[in-house]
């Protein structure tokens, strides 16, 4: 392990390797997990809540998932404190499209504009990067419904299925086995509640440890972004068998 | 020639029982040539609050879009709606901001408060608020507006006779004025339901 080359972000190890990028990534690793899944009629995004306990204070602002604009949502692994700052700043260039174009910013020109932010810690500054994925979920009048990863090194792509944090691999590729090409909204739901309680460390898995949300047209056309109350989210778990119901008295 | 009668514009709010109306004309116009009769002067920020703004009409517009701007990221940070009076004194130190170049503006800011409260406040082109309790007025009718608004105006008047009020102090006003009128746009605002209105005025 060539350790002289850690300390600095901007330089290449011999192996050609941004050691800083990865060991970022490695940080996320750690972190909650969240799965994001595209369907014919919307995106589901799915997160584990790490931080649980009767202590913490409830409010009905999510952990996870996170409103960029309108049409576009995005949920967060690794650390949380860089992601509001990317999060600030993604709401930010989509404002200011908006303003400038007098349109929605389309959703992959915002993923660019953000990983564009991103891949500058990695090149100048000498500033760490930020510890933090993303799964952006939105819609735009040209391509449709659209999910996109994003990790700290900037690089981003489109994908059907896709997952962040502890145990991605896992989550992964049983996303790959089970996805099917014309899923549907409820279907895409209950794939990822089911590939998401395989992949935590939990043993039991209750609505408070996670967090839905969902991006769809509602009926009048216009995108919606949802997140789901705890208690329809303790009714769909038991419902998809994914926890077993309360034993009755 | 004033640089505020360019476009022509008249704007009113009134304040009701527990509901508010704003209203506008519909002309744009360039000195005396009329140019659109379906311009918007009114704009939803959201459900319980409106702006009216008066003016030259790039102006406006532009003054809009930055607002719509400021507004969402307030929602999205505070996950909530503005207040009308934190809207009105953000309009305010916007304006102050260009205070030695100034948008050629005069904002009405209508909107139902805490507990639905109506609130009503116009100010100049440089951000200095006027609240009132019945109605303000703004735009190059704005003389004929004071006069009418003065006379049939009521307080505690529900939204339908509130609706006839406003519309006959703006068609009135708008008819004594050469630069504002085609008609007119009005809003009603209670706590559940938002009406829109366009007025058949004299068209000219």
């Amino acid at each position: 392990m060539s350790r002289r080359y850690d300390s600095r972000t901007t330089i290449f190890s011999p192996e050609g390797r941004l050691y800083q990028v990865e060991y970022a990534m490695e940080a996320i690793g750690n972190a909650g997990s969240a799965i994001g899944i595209l369907s014919k009629d919307g995106v589901v995004l799915v997160g584990e809540k790490k931080v649980t306990s009767k202590l913490l204070q409830t409010s009905t602002s999510t952990e996870k998932m996170y409103k960029i604009d309108d049409h576009v949502a995005c949920a967060v692994a690794g650390i949380m404190s860089d992601a509001n700052i990317l999060i600030n700043t993604a709401r930010v260039q989509a404002q200011r499209y908006t303003f400038s174009y007098q349109e929605p910013m389309p959703v992959e020109q915002l993923v660019q504009s953000l990983c564009d932010t991103k891949q500058g810690y990695t090149q100048f500054g000498g500033l760490r990067p930020f510890g933090v994925s993303f799964l952006f979920a939105g819609w735009d009048k040209n391509y449709g419904f659209q999910l996109y990863m994003s990790d700290p090194s900037g690089n981003y792509g489109g994908w059907k299925a896709a997952a962040v944090g502890a145990n991605n691999q896992a989550a992964q590729s049983m996303l790959k086995q089970d996805y099917k090409d014309d899923i549907s909204r409820e279907e895409a739901v209950q794939l990822a509640l089911k590939v998401l309680s395989k992949t935590m460390d939990s043993t039991s898995l209750t609505s408070e440890k996670l967090e839905l949300a969902e991006i769809f047209l509602s009926s009048s056309g216009k995108v919606k972004y949802q997140v789901c109350t705890p208690d329809d989210l303790g009714k769909m778990l038991v419902k998809y068998g994914v926890t077993q119901p309360p034993a009755e008295a | 020639m004033s640089i505020f009668e360019y476009n022509g514009s008249a704007l009113v709010a009134m304040v009701g029982k527990n509901c508010f109306a704003i209203a506008s004309d519909r002309r744009l116009g360039v000195q005396l040539q009329t140019i659109a009769t379906d311009f918007q002067r009114i704009f939803k920020i959201h459900d319980k609050l409106f702006l009216g703004l008066s003016g030259l009409g790039s102006d406006t517009q532009t003054l809009y879009q930055r607002l719509v701007f400021r507004h969402k990221l307030y929602q999205l940070r505070e996950e909530r709606d503005m207040k009308p009076e934190t809207f009105a004194s953000l309009v305010s130190a916007m304006l102050y901001e260009k205070r030695f170049g100034p948008y050629f503006c005069q904002p009405v800011i209508a909107g139902l408060g805490e507990d639905d409260k109506p609130f009503i406040c116009t100010m100049d082109s440089i951000g200095a608020k006027e609240l009132a309790k019945d109605f303000v007025v703004a735009g190059t009718a704005s003389e004929s507006l004071y006069g009418a608004c003065e006379s049939m105006f009521k307080p505690d008047m529900d939204h339908e006779e509130l609706f006839e009020t406003i519309s006959q102090a703006l068609i009135s006003s708008v008819d004594r004025d050469c630069l504002s009128g085609w008609g007119g746009h009005v809003y009603v605002v209670t706590p559940t339901e938002v009406t829109e209105r366009i007025l058949k005025g004299r068209m000219d």
